[in-house]
């Protein structure tokens, strides 16, 4: 090769990747108007994930002079981190990271709570392993994840047995690789919530020894805010919840495509989503003094078994 | 140094190179041609691990959605940017410290700690001290491409032979003359070598910087499909990621091939 044809391909190269670098620049910074952005931290497939991907919602706000912007997270951990340093206004979390978060001193205040999904979660077992009630975990090896609903739940049907935390091995992992922990049979349980036990349930031969129901978990999505954003944004927080909430009787009232939508973001099957659906329904509001009152249980059972240092008292924790 | 001319030295053997030029590409070829017949076999199970054919498919459907170029394009800002800032920061503080002793016994140690800490145990505190916007996942890639670039400046700068420099002052060149027709020349081999080495770097870097709170992206592609086991998706983006690593070391190679003409003349010579 010349050096006149090395120089000129190197050239184009280099043109090439800036130009596509623009192009990329230009995909990240699009235009801005002059309206308030507020930003909302969510999950894959959770009610924000729904609201946005219908669309309605940033229409609505839209309307009333706001400029809403999504932000995705792969855990509550980070959400919480980024909601503490203000790089989020508003979170959508599930039961158990407000708890850790609180114990630890961060200012959040509660905004909205949603509907119980005590049915898809739960502890699964394989089909024909003879575990036919929790007392059979006893020894047993249980895969759940840390600070999650899922360490609740198992604390708190392992209570409910009258039986000990010491009374099982626990295994900690986190969904993914729990999920083939389980499939390969390297632990005999494993406790988690949807998608991931309908997965279990029809790919999986799992079954539910036992579900969220009768008080053990409702692993609820809740909205959070830091307290003084909450106090100087009390307008856009019942806009939030109001609006939220019209997507949510939407999700209650079009199943179809519903799970039409969900597949797509989760990559699964129809017929697990379908499962999911199924058994739970939506709804977002403000606080209610039942959630207020398992808050309180998930914070007192985690300080009684020294999860968090600091006792956490959740109705002062609530938006007015 | 600089003023001799390489172009007449080089006289291109032809038809030989031919044969040369494919053997770097059999070994991927027989990978991909061998997992293909394990798949199309049933030796693979498709549904743990999808055949080439499936990843390439995935990777068409993606292309059509826009997502994939967008999330290349997005990915490939992020990097360009976190190398130029990164990689200008190195630089500068390997001249600096290899010129200035003061400099050198100052930062050196500092810089030698900080290079060895994780980037991914950096996620937290990024994120408190400069949020989860842009600016936070360039400068994770800023802080990976700093070091390689940092180490090598430095070094080619501290072994530049002291005699051409000492040769240089007795011909009365200025401190900048020294600098420019000596030294930089002199390391500038272990430069590009720095440069090719935080080129892989900067993607490595990238994959963790856009798991924070990112919804674009390659990084963000292979970890979002890692959530629900999509495998096509997953082979596709470590494909990609091989790709553009062997695209910048092509780059890295030809800039290395063009800027150091002078030695390869030599090299012919002999």
């Amino acid at each position: 090769m010349s050096r006149t044809v090395r120089k000129i391909g190197l050239f184009v190269f280099l043109l090439a990747w800036v130009a596509v670098a623009i192009y990329g620049y230009h995909e990240i910074h699009g235009s801005s108007s002059g309206l308030t952005t507020i930003t909302i931290g969510y999950q894959t497939a959770d009610p924000v994930d729904i609201a946005r991907q219908r669309g309605d919602f940033a229409k609505k706000m839209k309307q009333k002079g706001y400029h809403v912007v999504f932000k995705k997270f792969q855990d509550g951990a980070s959400e919480m981190q980024a909601l503490k340093s203000g790089s989020i206004d508003y979170a959508r979390i599930g039961d158990t990271p407000p708890v850790t978060a609180l114990s630890s001193g961060t200012d959040l205040v509660y905004v909205a709570s949603g509907s119980s999904k005590a049915k898809g979660s739960g502890i699964l077992v394989k089909k024909g392993s003879g575990i036919t009630s929790i007392k059979d975990l006893k020894g047993k090896r249980v895969a759940y994840t840390k600070s999650t609903s899922s360490h609740f739940l198992l604390l708190n049907a392992l209570k409910k047995a009258g039986m000990s935390s010491s009374d099982i091995k626990w295994v900690n992992l986190d969904q993914s690789a729990a999920s083939v922990a389980f499939n390969k049979g390297k632990v005999d349980a494993w406790v988690t919530w949807d998608p991931m036990t309908a997965t279990a349930e029809l790919d999986q031969n799992a079954t539910l020894l036992e579900t969220g129901e009768n008080g053990v978990s409702s692993n609820r999505d809740y909205i959070l805010a830091t307290k003084s954003y909450a106090a100087d944004h009390t307008d856009t927080s019942k806009l939030i919840i109001n609006y939220l909430e019209d997507d949510m009787k939407w999700a209650n009232n079009h199943h179809t495509k519903l799970i039409t939508m969900l597949s797509k973001s989760l990559g699964l099957s129809k017929k697990v989503v379908k499962k999911m659906v199924e058994r739970r329904t939506y709804a977002m509001g403000k606080m209610s003094t039942t959630a207020i009152k398992e808050e309180q249980e998930i914070a007192d059972t985690f300080y009684a078994e020294g999860l968090i240092k600091k006792k956490v008292t959740i109705k002062n924790h609530v938006a007015d | 140094m600089e003023n001799v001319s390489p172009v007449a030295a080089v006289t291109p053997k032809k038809k030989k190179m031919n044969w040369n030029r494919l053997l770097p590409w059999v070994l991927p070829v027989l990978i991909i041609g061998g997992w293909q017949l394990a798949s199309s076999t049933g030796f693979l199970a498709s549904k743990t691990f999808p055949s080439p054919v499936a990843v390439f498919q995935d990777g068409v459907a993606l292309a059509q959605a826009g997502t994939l170029q967008r999330n290349i394009a997005i990915s490939l800002y992020r990097a360009t940017m976190g190398l130029l800032i990164g990689g200008s920061i190195g630089f500068a503080l390997g001249v600096l410290n290899g010129v200035s002793k003061l400099s050198r016994n100052l930062t050196d140690t500092s810089i030698q700690m900080l290079r060895t800490i994780p980037h991914l145990s950096l996620i937290p505190l990024v994120i408190l001290a400069i949020g989860i916007g842009e600016p936070a996942k360039i400068s994770l890639v800023s802080i990976g491409v700093l070091f390689p670039v940092y180490i090598n400046t430095l070094h080619g700068i501290r072994s530049v032979d002291p005699n051409l420099v000492e040769m240089g002052t007795s011909y009365g060149l200025s401190k900048w003359e020294i600098f420019t027709k000596i030294i930089f020349p002199g390391a500038l081999p272990t430069i590009l070598m720095g440069l090719r080495y935080a080129l892989g770097v900067m993607w490595t870097t990238l994959i963790v910087a856009e798991t924070i709170a990112s919804d674009s992206g390659i990084g963000y592609m292979a970890t979002n499909a890692e959530d629900f086991m999509d495998m096509e998706t997953i082979i596709l983006c470590i494909v990609i990621y091989a790709l553009l690593g062997k695209l910048s070391d092509l780059i890295a190679k030809n800039l290395e091939i063009l800027a150091l003409g002078w030695r390869q003349a030599k090299e012919a010579q002999q």
